[in-house]
């Protein structure tokens, strides 16, 4: 038996008894991130495709998501900050070493082309907002800048492939660049975010497609990846199980522990089985409003960023 | 720096001789004393120790710093540059010693080793108050310092080697 305490009294704001450094905004911008990553991802896709006029909503509609999803992430991200006030000092060096070096510079570069891109089909998809609003009338050199987003749409999709995943994978690596936090530490986790956010994505495109034709084919590329998710998923657990006793401390969070609930209940079970199965019973033609089951992903995808992020603060070495 | 658990009695002189000096916030401390218990009745072995920031080699900290703030110094030290620290947490996530934290000011502050003393030619002040002389301060690359010779002829272990950080607090058992 081993028993250790701090005898001078120890009792650090945030840090005792355990970490509580990162709140509900990493999580938030988590999500948001691989979201945003997800609907750029399939918009650029199928735009190189040149397949923007079968799949308008994956290419078009639902590009008004990532500059939103994005604004909304780096400004939760800002709010969680301590030092906000020298934010700018990640734009002064790029450090090869450091995740969240990558994710800033990338955010820095996706976030205004997503405006770009979005801008590219405002005319096209909100033609009354436009009547009414008039913002080309009023701006001239609007025209202009349309004109050469517009010329540039394959360049910039062809930007937004690299950049996406990047983006998707780096929410993972984040968090798995930290080998103090065994929860957090493997490998997996990096796939494992990237596959998630393209989920959610696939789930977003599935919420504002009209058309059947294409709410099908998304549906199937989100049974595919909620299928590797989940594969994903039981390898990261096996990962736990065959590891140290720091591992197998954080697999009983996850399995049998505090998370248990949150974990198989909330993401494996309402976030990604049941959704799979009502995408399936769709796919053989029985009517599912699919709504139900792209929300439950979004959702699903949500809740794994919140308790990963939270029990991953729970675990650590001990000596 | 080299620290003698045989010798230390747990009196947290060094941790208010550290907050003193280095005028910690009420609250914090960058070094803490931890008291552990091993073996039951009648075999029981107690450990004191005075616990800080490793100032390790490989530095999990300063890899996953994005801005550069946190960096290592000449000699090994780890230290953080306070307007160039946004307060981001990735740090104090990748410590496995949990010996960072927030200042109240947003900035994270840890242990310097007393870096200011240090450039003056003084001890670290948790070393230079211990009442027991169970701290010793020194250069590990010169086979002939005190913490050199320690380190040769005494047992020693260090916090959580599997973490891979390369620790350079040392603690002769």
């Amino acid at each position: 038996m081993q028993e250790e305490l701090f005898t001078s009294g120890r009792n650090i704001p945030h840090i005792d008894p355990s970490l509580e450094i990162w709140h509900w905004p990493i999580s938030l911008y988590l999500f948001l991130g691989g979201l945003a990553a997800g609907i750029l991802f399939f918009s650029a896709l199928f735009y190189v495709l040149g397949k923007d006029k079968e799949f308008p909503a994956a290419v078009k509609i639902t590009s008004v998501i990532p500059p939103i999803a994005l604004t909304l992430g780096l400004l939760a991200l800002v709010y969680d900050l301590t030092h906000p006030l020298y934010t700018w000092q990640l734009y002064m060096t790029f450090r090869i070493e450091s995740p969240m070096s990558w994710g800033a510079w990338v955010l820095l570069l996706i976030t205004p082309l997503s405006y770009l891109w979005t801008f590219s089909f405002y005319r096209e998809v909100y033609p009354k907002l436009e009547a009414k609003l008039q913002v080309f009338n009023k701006f001239k050199f609007l025209h202009t800048v349309e004109k050469f987003v517009i010329t540039n749409r394959k360049n910039i999709a062809y930007l937004f492939i690299p950049l996406s995943i990047i983006l998707g994978v780096y929410t993972g690596i984040l968090l798995s660049a930290f080998n103090a936090r065994p929860l957090w530490n493997n490998a997996i986790l990096g796939p494992l975010f990237l596959t998630s956010g393209l989920s959610t994505g696939a789930a977003a495109i599935i919420l504002f497609s009209k058309s059947v034709k294409e709410r099908h084919m998304f549906s199937k590329i989100d049974l595919g990846l909620i299928i590797i998710e989940l594969a994903l998923i039981i390898h990261m657990i096996m990962g736990y199980y065959a590891g140290s006793q720091v591992s197998l401390e954080a697999m009983d969070l996850l399995v049998g522990g505090e998370f248990t609930l949150m974990f198989f209940g909330f993401v494996v079970l309402l976030g990604l089985l049941i959704p799979a199965l009502l995408e399936v019973i769709e796919l053989i033609g029985y009517k599912v409003p699919v709504i139900v089951p792209a929300i439950m992903v979004i959702i699903g995808g949500l809740i794994f960023r919140f308790v990963m992020v939270e029990a991953g603060q729970l675990t650590r070495y001990l000596y | 720096m080299v620290i003698d658990t045989l010798k230390c009695v747990g009196c947290s002189d060094c941790v208010v001789a550290c907050q003193t000096e280095n005028n910690v916030p009420i609250g914090y401390c960058r070094d803490w004393i931890t008291e552990s218990v091993s073996g039951s009745y009648p075999n029981v072995e107690l450990e004191l120790k005075s616990e800080r920031c490793n100032h390790c080699d490989n530095a999990p900290c300063v890899r996953c710093c994005p801005t550069g703030a946190s960096h290592i110094v000449d000699g090994g030290i780890v230290l953080v540059t306070a307007n160039e620290c946004i307060g981001c947490g990735a740090c104090i996530e990748s410590c496995p010693y949990d010996a960072r934290y927030q200042h109240p000011d947003g900035y994270v502050d840890k242990c310097t080793f007393c870096h200011h003393r240090l450039e003056k030619g003084q001890l670290p002040a948790c070393v230079s108050v211990c009442p027991t002389k169970c701290m010793y301060f020194g250069d590990l690359d010169n086979p002939n310092s005190e913490v050199s010779q320690l380190l040769k002829n005494r047992k020693y272990k260090t916090l959580a080697p599997e973490a891979g950080t390369d620790p350079h607090v040392f603690y002769l058992i």
